[in-house]
């Protein structure tokens, strides 16, 4: 028996050694991707991930990088205590030196204190609710995609410009849902529609019958949704069962693959919104979408891919100039100005925000979302509802 | 009657020390294969010392020398925290096993003495944990005070459940409990003032001018700011076994014991069923309410989704394969439960389904769980031949 | 609020009554045959309507493209698994525990039914996200004001009815029916009688788990969505408004499904600043109700051996 031990402990030492030699090469180190990776929201939090490993991947591929990089996939699922739990986890494990984080706004506004407490610096990539960034002081949080403010500008503006002059609208509870009723508010009152009533509905409600009746006997032209694809999609499915007959108006939260794909033939005309030109439109969107396919990725980057791989690359970029350590990484990154990038060139002002101007409108057509000037509805082959 | 001999301490001591060093190893494993090693090691060992008869004396000196074991146990828990003082993750999930063992112990006083059926042990946990955020962000009252607060608006919560649960029996009053667990979530979701889907956050704990959400040091050794946080939830878990130990072994205990096995034979008898039934269900509500409060603070964030049918279920499936009535079965299972997903990242994912499997399992080949519940001692030094 | 307003929330409440009565009234199978509370039943409920789904896309790729046929195909496909399912289940979860305390079931069977969630989760591809289950169904609709009838709503209820009121014919008015009621009236008995025990249970099981199914498959064509965690809501609301209706007594189920989904209705329009609050309302009468009426409405006749 002791003898057995004794070979057990000798080999796994030998092992050891041996796994510690090959590392000698270069420094390993330990960066975070957290996303949502299951739940309704999987097929972003997915596309992101994978993003987020392409940049890696790329960086290791490359002779000249400094230190060899291990990217950390933690699952969010969407939901806030879940998130500070994963949140805690990647924080508290001194060996992970920065973080490409969360997807769902609802998440990210619950995390940046944890952040902040053990002075891990992040960027988030896909979450656009506006107090991540400016409702804090904190040098630790960082933000490469923009934020629902601009969005919902332009919806407004837009949605009013085509016609509808009421609205109604649907939001979620969460702060991601009551940020984008707060926006857009603001700026259909300033651009002459109207908001004929107000619906908040729990994020993973299913029956929205009580909601809808009351809004068929309103009369809106336009439905506002102010809220994420899984409920995007009942809420689309039981508006047509209830023979309600308003456009459907969405935010970037349903701009997903996963929104079309549940509606089928129901998605058709559905308008959205998102910040940040469309992937082929940006500077390096060809690059990504090209070594993206090359990587060969079972799943798409979906919407917000390319902030994710932009996201990233900007970490491993401040690591392998100053170094991993995570106070000269926040100290680095409070300087980012014009640093370019995917998605165009990223400058960081005194909360963290990257500044992007640029809103595209979607519409879904035949399956797909289309940029609405390329769209057969812009050019008027085909109609909006009402 | 001459006295027996005093059972030895030491193959307790061995036991405690041995698993304490199994402990060490599992949370300083880092990657999968190093856990199923260390795993493997443990069940050997177990399997070895059952064989060899060593298993016997240490379950022996735990049962008869429980005063001196007690001691034993805490130092071994005192060492375990001081080797990872300055690691924040561990010792957070130190800090989480010792909240959930302390809810369960509420449970057991409900379930496992008093035989009066709780799923909804999350939404006690949460109400305390709700009551500490709210008091904390809205009032100047001593964090101290805040986890007696916790404990005693759980009790009050439940209260409003005490008509119905002693008027039920069995699956009725599964029922009832089961309603008040989905009810507490989806109230927390759609209200606003407690948060709603966002949840809460806490500040962080004063005692006694330290802020526990600071790293300090003594002596030139760093300690993570957890470990506060764990030093109080092991008070607090302390305490909670005192008073359960306490209760089971006075003649309150043995009254709910008479309630849970036979009603009708206890009303005979002249126990007041209704009344130590609520007592069973309060107190075990305030431990879980008291037992949130501390765990709010620790986290410093909470959510709805925190609290949730399911999570009742793992507190539920804790007691049973512990063992119903035992705490020490409660102690290893909620390590177990809490730890192994966070150390075997793989089935992180699949914890629900094997939590759900292994249940059935102990509930169809061994009910009586992992460390079964002793037979109570009226004689002292008397043993079941 | 106007009539067509009115018919529409009736509308609503009747269909949501249908799925819950269907579910109770398999709780109170299986209680009047066994004692026993089989909690897994919400989650049969999601297995079959899974299986019906991957039905559909079987006969999709085998090319079968009538709707009709494909309903039926699903149907039957999902009712028979399930009925296989919940045979089984009887068999090794539930008779062996028969000797064991009640609440060592009720634990079995709830973790049961989070195993069951749990595997389709992991385990059906993609399981975690909610899936678009076809509109087989006619979906041509009548406006009466405000009122929108749908046909595929009213096909859906009066098929959930026509299950219903088969089963309470089996149940009445068949030989198989007497010896289920022979069994829930006292076991030993209805051995002696020369009835077979064993498959009595497995068939009532069956039976139950086959309208689960229905359900289930009902459910996915009225909402066009199935999810993993379908089973678990509708399991407890089932299994709620059975003791509401007093177990045991299928018409108490059905009373029972009805009205808690009248007191949804009525709290999502009496409630109008959050309906979200309506489960709240519902499950807090629920406990009320309990507190009442501790063996529900009807209540059940036993005598309690001492």
């Amino acid at each position: 028996m002791k003898k057995l031990l004794g070979a057990l402990l000798a080999s796994a030492l030998a092992l050891g050694l041996a796994a510690g030699g090959a590392q000698a090469a270069k420094k390993t180190v330990k960066v975070v991707f957290i996303g949502p990776l299951t739940g309704g929201v999987s097929a972003n939090g997915i596309g992101g991930r994978n993003s987020a490993d392409l940049a890696v991947r790329l960086r290791n591929a490359d002779p000249k990088a400094k230190y060899h990089y291990e990217m950390v996939v933690l699952d969010d699922e969407c939901k806030p205590n879940v998130g500070v739990q994963v949140a805690t986890k990647a924080a508290s494990d001194p060996s992970i030196i920065a973080g490409a984080t969360h997807y769902c706004s609802a998440v990210a506004i619950g995390t940046v204190d944890t952040y902040h407490k053990f002075g891990l610096p992040v960027i988030v990539w896909g979450a656009v609710l506006p107090d991540i960034t400016y409702g804090n002081d904190y040098k630790e949080i960082h933000r490469v995609n923009g934020t629902m403010i601009n969005q919902n500008d332009v919806n407004a503006k837009f949605s009013t410009g085509q016609g509808y002059k009421t609205f109604a609208v649907i939001h979620d509870t969460t702060d991601y849902g009551k940020g984008h009723l707060k926006y857009f508010s603001e700026y259909v009152a300033k651009y002459g529609g109207k908001i004929i009533g107000t619906f908040g509905v729990t994020a993973d409600q299913q029956d929205f019958n009580a909601e809808l009746t009351q809004i068929k006997s309103l009369n809106p032209d336009a439905i506002y949704f102010g809220g994420l694809t899984p409920i995007g999609v009942r809420i689309r499915s039981q508006m047509d069962k209830l023979g309600i007959k308003a456009q459907f108006i969405g935010t970037s939260g349903i701009v997903s693959d996963a929104f079309i794909q549940g509606l089928g033939p129901l998605a058709e005309g559905t308008l959205a919104f998102r910040e940040g030109a469309p992937v082929d439109k940006l500077p390096g969107g060809k690059f990504f979408t090209a070594k993206y396919a090359e990587a060969g990725y079972p799943e798409g980057p979906e919407a917000y891919g390319a902030f994710a791989f932009a996201a990233m690359n900007l970490i491993l970029d401040t690591i392998e100039r100053v170094g991993p350590n995570r106070n000269k990484v926040t100290a680095a990154l409070e300087h980012v100005k014009n640093v370019d990038s995917i998605v165009g060139p990223i400058s960081f002002d005194d909360h963290g925000q990257n500044t992007v101007a640029a809103i595209t409108k979607y519409v879904a057509q035949d399956g797909k979302w289309v940029v609405w000037e390329d769209s057969e509805y812009a050019s008027g082959k085909r109609k909006l509802a009402k | 009657m001459s006295a027996a001999p005093r059972t030895p301490l030491w193959p307790g001591i061995a036991a405690a020390a041995l698993v304490t060093a199994f402990a060490v190893a599992f949370m300083w494993a880092e990657n999968e294969w190093e856990v199923i090693g260390v795993l493997a090691a443990a069940a050997v060992a177990v399997l070895v010392a059952r064989r060899s008869g060593w298993l016997a004396p240490a379950a022996r000196a735990f049962e008869t020398r429980e005063p001196a074991m007690n001691r034993v146990a805490l130092a071994a828990l005192l060492v375990f925290v001081a080797v990872f003082h300055g690691d924040h993750f561990p010792l957070l999930m130190v800090g989480t096993v010792l909240v959930y063992f302390t809810v369960c112990l509420g449970l057991t006083i409900q379930f496992g003495y008093a035989g009066v059926v709780n799923f909804a042990a999350a939404a006690f946990l949460g109400t305390g944990c709700y009551s500490a955020a709210v008091l904390a962000a809205h009032s100047a009252i001593p964090h101290l005070a805040l986890i007696a607060i916790g404990g005693a608006v759980a009790a009050l919560v439940g209260s409003i459940l005490i008509l119905p649960v002693l008027r039920t029996r069995g699956h009725y009053a599964a029922v009832v409990t089961i309603a008040f667990g989905l009810l507490f979530k989806t109230f927390l979701e759609v209200n606003d003032t407690l948060g709603g889907p966002q949840g809460l956050k806490l500040p962080s704990m004063r005692l006694l001018g330290m802020t526990f959400n600071d790293n300090f040091s003594v002596a030139g050794v760093e300690f993570s700011f957890y470990m506060h946080y764990v030093l109080a939830a092991l008070a607090l878990a302390v305490l909670a076994f005192a008073v359960t130990r306490r209760l089971e072994r006075s003649w309150i205990g043995v009254s709910l014991d008479a309630i849970r096995l036979d009603e009708t034979a206890s009303a005979c008898f002249g126990i007041h069923i209704a009344r130590w039934k609520i007592v069973a269900f309060t107190l075990g509500n305030f431990m879980a309410g008291a037992a949130g409060a501390l765990y709010a603070l620790m986290l410093g964030f909470i959510a709805p989704t925190s609290f949730t049918f399911g999570d009742s279920l793992v507190m539920v499936s804790i007691v049973l394969l512990g063992g119903i009535g035992n705490p020490w079965g409660a102690a290893l299972a909620a390590a177990i439960v809490v730890v192994l997903p966070e150390k075997l990242q793989v089935i992180q994912e699949y914890r629900f389904l094997l939590y759900a499997t292994m249940v059935i399992l102990v509930l169809l080949y061994r009910p009586e769980g992992l460390l079964p519940r002793p037979l109570r001692r009226y004689l002292p030094g008397w043993r079941p031949q | 609020m106007d009539a067509g307003l009115l018919a529409q929330f009736v509308a609503n409440g009747l269909m949501l009554g249908m799925m819950y009565a269907l579910v109770a009234v398999g709780f109170t199978l299986f209680f009047g045959v066994l004692d026993v509370i089989k909690f897994s039943h919400g989650d049969v409920l999601t297995v079959g309507a899974f299986t019906g789904y991957s039905t559909y896309l079987g006969l999709k790729l085998l090319g079968a493209a009538d709707p009709w046929l494909q309903v039926a195909a699903v149907l039957v496909v999902a009712c028979s698994a399930m009925a296989l399912l919940g045979a089984l289940i009887a068999r090794y979860l539930v008779m062996p525990l028969k000797s064991a305390p009640a609440l060592n079931i009720l634990l079995a069977t709830l973790m049961l039914g989070t195993v069951l969630r749990e595997s389709v989760r992991l385990f059906y591809p993609d399981g975690a996200n909610p899936k678009r289950f076809p509109r087989l169904l006619p979906t041509d609709a009548v406006a009466l004001g405000d009122f929108n009838l749908r046909l595929d709503s009213v096909l859906l209820f009066l098929g959930g009815l026509a299950v219903i009121v088969a089963i309470h014919v089996l149940v009445n008015r068949s030989k198989l029916g007497l010896a289920i009621r022979a069994v829930a009236q006292d076991e030993e008995t209805a051995r002696t009688m020369g009835i077979n025990f064993t498959l009595v249970v497995l068939f009532t099981f069956a039976l139950g788990s086959a309208a689960a199914a229905f359900a289930g498959v009902m459910n996915g064509l009225y909402y066009n969505e199935i999810n993993f965690g379908m089973g678990l809501w509708l399991g407890v609301i089932g299994f709620s408004a059975a003791i509401v209706g007093g177990l045991g007594n299928i018409y108490g189920a059905i009373l029972g499904g009805f009205l808690f989904a009248a007191l949804q209705t009525v709290g999502a329009v009496a409630l109008p600043f959050a309906s979200a609050y309506k489960d709240v309302f519902a499950f807090a009468v629920v406990i009320a109700i309990m507190a009442w009426r501790p063996t529900g409405l009807i209540a059940e006749k036993t005598s309690e051996r001492v």
